[in-house]
């Protein structure tokens, strides 16, 4: 494909780009607090989408981009490449997470019971427009319990192996360096396992909802139940230059398993991802639970899920068909213009000599 | 998780006014100290699916780290965010901990920020547990 080479516009090349940060303003520090304290959700989006955690950064990249969540991820993902990578954690288990929400819609009396956690599953959709007449939209207070929830709950599926309802499988003991890592090797396909699931992890949330759905309506191979699904916290354990290993702090993950009955035992599929973002997580792990035996070029396809939900690929492949083409137009213009002239010709032949008649044998 | 240093995990989580002012009561009486590293840099986390037990990397965590030293002992700080001054004062406990100085206090302080944090925790699981849904079958 050939970009033609342009001079010109440098001017207004540089007024558009003032146009669109002076219509979204100033900002400062308590601007970037301000979208972090009042928009967890969207900051989590961004992060998981980034694959970079820092609240800070986040919200700094949705006041700098006035919520363009692309232009904020891709901000996200290149400054990430001027830090250094200091080591790598250990493997988060689900058995660790410090859960704030945890729920199955396979089995109602799962061990641990359900925990709703914070959620609007069963809230009506009311827009506060007294807001807007100047009241002030004061949330009701939660009425804690006496007693605190356990900080960790036990696993269903393990309780489901106990069951001989799954097979729960050998834990790997890949580490450290050794965990095949997307940012510093590619994509290939068959996807390793670690590569999928850490693709998924990073995915466009839009765009692993519209396949994922597409395999919930029954463009895919297995339709999901949510075996468990968790909103938590994990430790980030790391090793002091003396050997001791510590928790430098917790951050915000989501983790779902949806299931199938298709064989004698359930099938799970899994997905997780930095920050709470539950529609992702159900999504990608329905695409990971119909990728087996999918049909080449499915939704529902491992690599056809993977290229086409990468964000910053995918949102920079669409809008770069903004930037000029006038090269590779013009030359379908031409070729068009071309075919269109030739037709002409042709038409214009053979109505100046007319086809020999019956009457007329051709010579 | 693994089995941790009780004293780091309080540390790397501390209120990070506190922690720098506690820190500085500590500089006087620590002597001569080689800075060796403080820097902000990148941890990668990964987490182990329970679908198939595969390994693999959720993201990459901001974290600000110090490493300094004092004689044969080091001091280490590590903490989640863009916050060098803390990881340093993180450090500069971890090293008065590990060199006995002013141990009586800095054990009074990593005991208090244990308290805080343990507070934090329960009244966010008391949140949590008024949440949990007693089902009847229908």
């Amino acid at each position: 494909m050939a970009y033609v080479a342009t001079r010109g516009g440098e001017r207004a090349i540089e007024q558009s780009e003032r146009l669109f940060r002076e219509e979204i303003g100033s900002f400062d520090a308590q601007r970037v607090n301000d979208i972090r304290q009042s928009l967890p959700y969207l900051v989590d989006r961004v992060m998981g989408e980034a694959s970079l955690y820092d609240e800070d950064l986040a919200a700094l990249a949705l006041a700098q981009t006035g919520g363009e969540i692309y232009e904020a991820v891709l901000l996200l993902r290149a400054w990430r490449t001027t830090q250094p990578r200091l080591t790598v954690a250990e493997p988060v288990e689900q058995g660790d997470l410090f859960t704030h929400r945890r729920i199955s819609a396979a089995f109602k009396d799962i061990p641990g019971g359900q925990v709703l956690g914070p959620t609007l599953d069963y809230a009506h959709r009311i827009l506060a427009t007294d807001v807007l007449r100047g009241d002030r939209f004061t949330p009701s207070s939660v009425e804690p319990a006496d007693q605190p929830a356990p900080a960790q709950q036990p696993s269903v599926s393990a309780w489901q192996a106990e069951n001989d309802l799954v097979d729960l499988p050998e834990p790997d003991q890949t580490a450290g360096g050794d965990i095949p890592d997307l940012t510093r090797e590619p994509l290939l396909f068959p996807s390793k396992r670690a590569h999928t699931l850490q693709s998924l992890a990073r995915a466009d949330t839009g765009g692993v909802l519209a396949l994922g759905y597409a395999a919930m309506r029954g463009y895919g191979q297995a339709h999901p139940t949510v075996n468990e699904l968790r909103l938590a916290e994990a430790d980030i354990t790391v090793s002091h230059p003396d050997g001791r290993k510590f928790s430098a702090g917790r951050v915000k993950v989501s983790q779902a398993e949806v299931v199938s009955k298709k064989s004698e035992k359930l099938n799970l599929g899994f997905a997780a991802t930095f920050g709470w973002n539950e529609v992702k997580c159900i999504s990608a792990a329905t695409l990971d639970l119909n990728s087996g035996g999918a049909p080449k070029g499915s939704a529902t396809e491992e690599e056809f899920f993977l290229y086409h939900t990468e964000g910053v690929e995918s949102s920079g492949f669409c809008i770069h068909f903004k930037l000029p083409h006038y090269v590779t137009f013009q030359s379908s213009l031409d070729a068009m213009r071309d075919a269109k002239a030739k037709n002409a010709a042709k038409t214009e032949s053979a109505t100046s000599d007319p086809a020999p008649t019956k009457s007329e044998p051709a010579e | 998780m693994a089995d941790t240093d009780p004293q780091l995990d309080v540390l790397a989580r501390a209120a990070p006014d506190k922690l720098k002012h506690f820190a500085e009561t500590l500089i006087g009486d620590l002597g001569e100290i080689d800075v060796l590293k403080s820097r902000t840099g990148l941890i990668m986390l990964p987490m182990r699916d329970t679908a198939q037990g595969t390994v693999f990397h959720l993201g990459e965590v901001l974290v600000s780290e110090a490493h300094i030293r004092a004689g044969d002992q080091q001091g280490y700080g590590m903490r989640r965010g863009h916050d060098l001054e803390a990881a340093m004062a993180m450090a500069l406990v971890d090293l008065a901990l590990q060199n006995d100085v002013q141990s009586e206090a800095c054990a009074a302080f990593c005991d208090q920020a244990a308290n805080d944090q343990a507070a934090e925790d329960r009244e966010t699981l008391r949140r949590v547990e008024a949440t949990r849904v007693n089902m009847e079958t229908f």
